[in-house]
């Protein structure tokens, strides 16, 4: 059995949501990585190579959506799972996250059972 | 009440459905869809009066804050005082419920964008989840209003497409690595740092940050003394061992009562310390020091870089003309190269092969050139040998120089000893060619000593280390009227060898376009 904790980059630019969800999932025994932007995101994705990203479509310098079709345009990144947190009432933002390449999607607010659920779906 | 605007619907089309993720995991589309469908129907169903038709929300995010920090204003009092109840996460835990709140009542004061409420009721609600959910043993005084704290955020939330909230840059912003154990002390590096425009990077333990520096390109390092496993004076030692993270500025946070220890890691190479519980201005300050001094340390890194490319490309200039120890000697001592253009006093030697026209003439091309490379290729080992710096191949003539670049201080000496051995190493240059079939050959060596101008010469295209002046004139007249392995020596030359020589008679040569005329000597021997 793998025993080395999932690592999850969480990319979010409002620091209240950030802190407290890297909080939580740092509670919930994950490895947390942060990022603010999509380009410090990206960065982040291929140095480190996360298991599985938190992608918030939002984001200052590079929104999510963008940032999700460079790193599907890069192979070594082609097949990160990444999970967009989407603005509740934005039906067409979560379209266009699976649209841009994301493999699911969370809305804001987070319930967070059912985000650990599909992290756990997505790094399986 | 945020305005809705139902044209920003995206309807499912085909297009969509054929996208290779979601046929990847179509489950995640069906769900889209399903809420996409109930979503447009509940727009059909409320088009009359504005209510948003997934959260039926009719109050607006700052009506409900308010509400929300009424209802958890007992609770913040509890927080507030001593929680010495419960153990020393769920202290943190608690205390970060207790900002968040703050933070909701300081974002409600000002004029806040409905986007940054829903985020501070995002962040509340997840600590009260977080404590409701996951501590086990939390006090009944604070598990029900947490309780109810909990259920007065959970409502679902609408949020509209966030406006991009601008970065406040720091001068120079800097990626820092906060390391420490616990979570609230990273949280709040974090939170401080990011807000002035760092990219903050954070691990919970020192065998983490040690597995983050090996892949990450840090700024700074924020390094938490005492933690479990390995600890920060070990973090420390590890990196400051680690040539490529020698650099990087390390920063100590520690207790106050740790300060013998903060003291050993600042002689082990710590940058500098904050002590718990830091001052952020102090913080910031500190930050942008050592970013500063990454700076510079990076910007020496270029320099040092540059200086090697440099080093590579005298090494690429003069590896052709010098020997290996000359152009060591001049690296490590630049100063005294001039290259630009410097009267020399040196020995000039000027050597070819008697003859050899003809003998090419009565070779194969590819006879020629293996003759001709392995005569030269000899003759250079032994002039770099005795130091000389080899001017020019000119055909089958070697025309080489001893006393620059630099001068050894016996230049006339070392061209004398060089001319015997290159005389000498003919037998064996010529038992080879004879049996390869070629012609054996001899040759007739000058020299002379004077002053010449040494520098870079050509354009600015192409240029080379070399010499002019009138005493390479001279070489070259003396050189034509040497015999067949004779190595004739001008009289500047037998006076500036220091060492003892034997010469046979001299002679006065009257060589064309020199008007006195030139004294020189047969050179048999020497002896130092």
């Amino acid at each position: 059995m793998n025993t080395q904790p999932i690592r999850v980059l969480l990319v979010e630019d409002n620091e209240l949501n950030r802190d407290m969800l890297s909080r939580r999932l740092t509670r919930a025994g994950f490895n947390v990585l942060t990022a603010i932007d999509g380009e410090e995101a990206l960065i982040l994705m291929r140095k480190v190579r996360p298991d599985v990203v938190l992608l918030d479509m939002n984001l200052p310098i590079k929104d999510g959506w963008t940032t999700a079709k460079e790193a599907r345009l890069d192979p070594a990144l082609q097949n990160l799972p990444i999970i967009a947190l989407t603005a509740h009432a934005m039906e067409s933002d979560r379209l266009q996250a699976i649209e841009a390449g994301c493999n699911d999607y969370a809305t804001k607010p987070i319930d967070f059972p059912d985000l650990l659920q599909k992290i756990e779906e997505a790094v399986l | 009440m945020a305005s809705f605007n139902p044209a920003v619907v995206m309807l499912p089309q085909g297009s969509a459905l054929d996208y290779p993720h979601n046929t990847l995991r179509p489950q995640v589309f069906r769900t889209a869809s399903t809420a996409l469908d109930r979503y447009t129907g509940a727009l059909k169903q409320c088009h009359d009066g504005w209510v948003d038709p997934v959260t039926q929300l009719t109050d607006t995010p700052i009506v409900w804050a308010r509400t929300i920090l009424e209802l958890a204003e007992p609770l913040q009092k509890v927080l507030g005082t001593d929680l010495s109840a419960v153990d020393a996460m769920t202290q943190q835990d608690l205390k970060a419920l207790h900002n968040a709140l703050i933070r909701l009542r300081d974002i409600s004061a000002t004029e806040p964008s409905e986007h940054d409420i829903l985020n501070a009721i995002g962040a509340v609600r997840g600590y009260a989840e977080m404590l409701k959910d996951d501590t086990v043993g939390l006090p009944d005084h604070l598990l029900q209003p947490i309780t109810a704290l909990a259920s007065a955020t959970h409502r679902e939330m609408q949020e509209t497409a966030a406006p991009f909230s601008p970065i406040m840059a720091a001068d120079s912003p800097g990626i820092i690595l906060a390391v420490d154990d616990m979570p609230e002390n990273r949280e709040l590096v974090s939170r401080l740092l990011a807000k002035t425009g760092h990219t903050v990077i954070t691990a919970a333990s020192g065998e983490e940050a040690l597995g983050v520096l090996q892949t990450r390109s840090v700024d700074v390092v924020l390094l938490d003394l005492m933690m479990p496993g390995i600890g920060g004076a070990e973090v420390l030692r590890q990196l400051k061992e680690n040539t490529d993270l020698r650099a990087t500025p390390v920063i100590m946070i520690s207790g106050r009562q740790d300060m013998d220890q903060i003291i050993a890691c600042i002689q082990a190479g710590a940058d500098d310390y904050l002590l718990k519980p830091f001052n952020p201005v102090l913080l910031q300050a500190r930050i942008a020091a050592g970013i500063e001094r990454k700076r510079w340390l990076d910007r020496e890194d270029q320099y040092r870089q540059q200086l090697e490319r440099n080093e590579r490309f005298i090494r690429a200039t003069f590896g052709r003309y010098l020997s290996d120890d000359i152009v060591e000697q001049i690296l490590e001592n630049p100063e005294g190269l001039e290259l630009g253009g410097d009267l020399k006093e040196v020995t000039i030697m000027m050597s070819d092969i008697r003859g050899f026209t003809s003998i090419s003439e009565h070779l194969p091309p590819q006879q020629v050139v293996a003759m001709l490379n392995r005569y030269l290729g000899r003759m250079t080992d032994i002039i770099f040998e005795f130091g000389g710096t080899i001017d020019e191949f000119l055909g089958d003539a070697i025309l080489a120089v001893f006393g620059a670049p630099k001068s050894t201080g016996q230049d006339a000496d070392n061209a004398v000893r060089c001319a015997l051995a290159m005389r000498a190493a003919l037998t064996e240059i010529n038992h080879a060619n004879t049996q390869d079939g070629l012609p054996a050959v001899d040759i007739a060596i000058a020299l002379n000593t004077g002053t010449v101008v040494a520098g870079n010469i050509g354009s600015e295209r192409r240029s080379k280390y070399g010499f002019v002046g009138h005493e390479m004139n001279v070489t070259s007249r003396i050189e034509g009227h040497a015999v067949a392995n004779e190595i004739l020596a001008a009289e500047s030359t037998v006076a500036a060898v220091i060492g003892q020589m034997n010469l046979g008679d001299k002679r006065a040569l009257q060589a064309k376009g020199i008007e006195s005329a030139l004294i020189v000597y047969p050179v048999e021997g020497y002896q130092s």
